[in-house]
């Protein structure tokens, strides 16, 4: 496989849909560093690499928030990687002193202990109103009752400086509820995650900045029956770390001109990563009704539908998509190395009928 | 001073032939800018498009 050149993929696990795999505390990580491995060049998102304390950092991984994902999947932006982005700090007014103290500390050993660049530091100037709520379908969404107050912070980082944004909302804290009970057994819904989506769909769109969250939440008391994976979550005061890891070599977001537009200084170079360079994308099999992988399936890139039950039934029947089947994320990876090394997977199937 | 709000949208819409996400995102640019949406079922019908449900929130400008 080494002189085989890397074939760009995108990974998509859309969050707050309560994915057996991706939808806990980062649980498709493993599932993301195997395709990274097998495609050289791997595409995905928050949910999928954000384990609260624990994070991975791979050279092969590209970050890339949700809407900006859609975006690239769209053709309307290009991904250039960096070294480092210069990290911009948002806090939501609403968050506690000591809370806040606590994201500070994280953010000052990331600093020390990673080498991050991190700072300046913003604080909203009103609290941002977070609520929680749940679809028609059961999947989790969210609210902001101040959207402009979070621009406005976010306009006075990448004034600053800032090249990223690491926001952080204070999330309502219901230790009691049911719903949370049962995520941290292990089933049902990440009840924060589609308000999480929404912070920072609107902060990336708006700024034009790579751009991730982590909720502010009062610690929880200890459950023995703790499903491993949402052990990432309960590891320390914040989900942090793995927020400031992705987004510290997250790639630059470079807008291309619409097709009725004048041509601008942005250009797709050999340093730039474009949609027309992806040779698959993956998607669990009951949800590829989302913006990225409808814009992948619309220019004829092969759709690698993974079986990773979820509450929705959006499948390629449902859709009438053409798709690669795969029962599980390993054989996504042998699909993508099928793919790599220019083998057609249906020669790798028994029948394999014969031409007419 | 004008502003943003943000508002969840639930849609069904009739599919119609042709590519798929442009059809969702005019639907719901008649409620505001699409923040983020999804497809979140499909009901099959017999003699009949298929009806989608959408969920999305949707930016909208106040104000002005």
């Amino acid at each position: 496989m080494g002189s085989t050149p890397p074939l760009p993929t995108l990974l998509v696990i859309p969050t707050g849909i309560g994915c057996a795999i991706g939808g806990h505390a980062g649980d498709a990580l493993p599932a993301a560093r195997l395709l990274a491995g097998a495609s050289g060049c791997l595409i995905t998102h928050p949910n999928v690499m954000n384990g609260a304390a624990l994070y991975w950092s791979d050279p092969r991984i590209h970050y890339v928030e949700g809407s900006s994902l859609d975006r690239f999947a769209a053709g309307t932006l290009v991904l250039r990687p960096v070294r480092r982005q210069r990290l911009g700090l948002l806090f939501d007014a609403g968050i506690e002193p000591e809370l806040r103290q606590r994201h500070l500390q994280v953010a000052d050993g990331c600093r020390a202990t990673l080498g991050l660049d991190i700072g300046p530091v913003v604080t909203t100037a009103v609290p941002l109103e977070v609520s929680l709520s749940l679809g028609a379908s059961g999947v989790s969404w969210g609210q902001l009752g101040q959207p402009q107050a979070l621009l406005q912070a976010g306009r006075q980082l990448k004034a600053a400086g800032a090249t990223a944004i690491a926001v952080v909302t204070r999330f309502p804290d219901d230790p009691d509820s049911t719903a949370l009970a049962a995520y941290r057994q292990g089933s049902g819904v990440d009840a924060l995650a589609g308000a999480e989506a929404v912070i920072s769909h609107l902060l990336s769109r708006e700024l034009g900045l790579p751009c991730a969250h982590a909720p502010a939440l009062s610690p929880l008391p200890l459950d023995p029956e703790l499903d491993p994976r949402a052990a990432g979550e309960e590891l320390g005061y914040t989900f942090l770390p793995c927020v400031l890891v992705g987004l510290s070599r997250a790639p630059d977001l470079l807008p291309l001109p619409s097709s009725d537009q004048a041509p601008g200084p942005t250009a797709v170079t050999a340093t730039t990563l474009a949609i027309d360079a992806v040779g698959a994308v993956i998607a669990p099999a009951g949800a590829l009704g989302g913006a990225a992988v409808l814009a992948c399936a619309e220019r004829g890139i092969p759709v690698i539908a993974v079986d990773n039950p979820c509450l929705l039934d959006v499948s390629a029947e449902a859709l009438g998509l053409q798709v690669l089947k795969a029962t599980s994320y390993a054989e996504a990876a042998g699909l993508v190395l099928a793919l790599r090394e220019g083998i057609a997977p249906e020669a790798l199937c028994r029948p394999l009928s014969s031409l007419r | 001073m004008s502003g943003i709000s943000l508002t969840p949208v639930l849609l069904q819409l009739e599919r119609a032939p042709g590519e798929l996400r442009p059809q969702i995102e005019a639907a719901l640019r008649r409620h505001g800018q699409p923040l983020r949406w999804s497809i979140t079922a499909v009901q099959r019908r017999l003699e009949q498009p298929a009806l989608l449900q959408i969920e999305a929130i949707v930016c909208c400008v106040e104000g002005g």
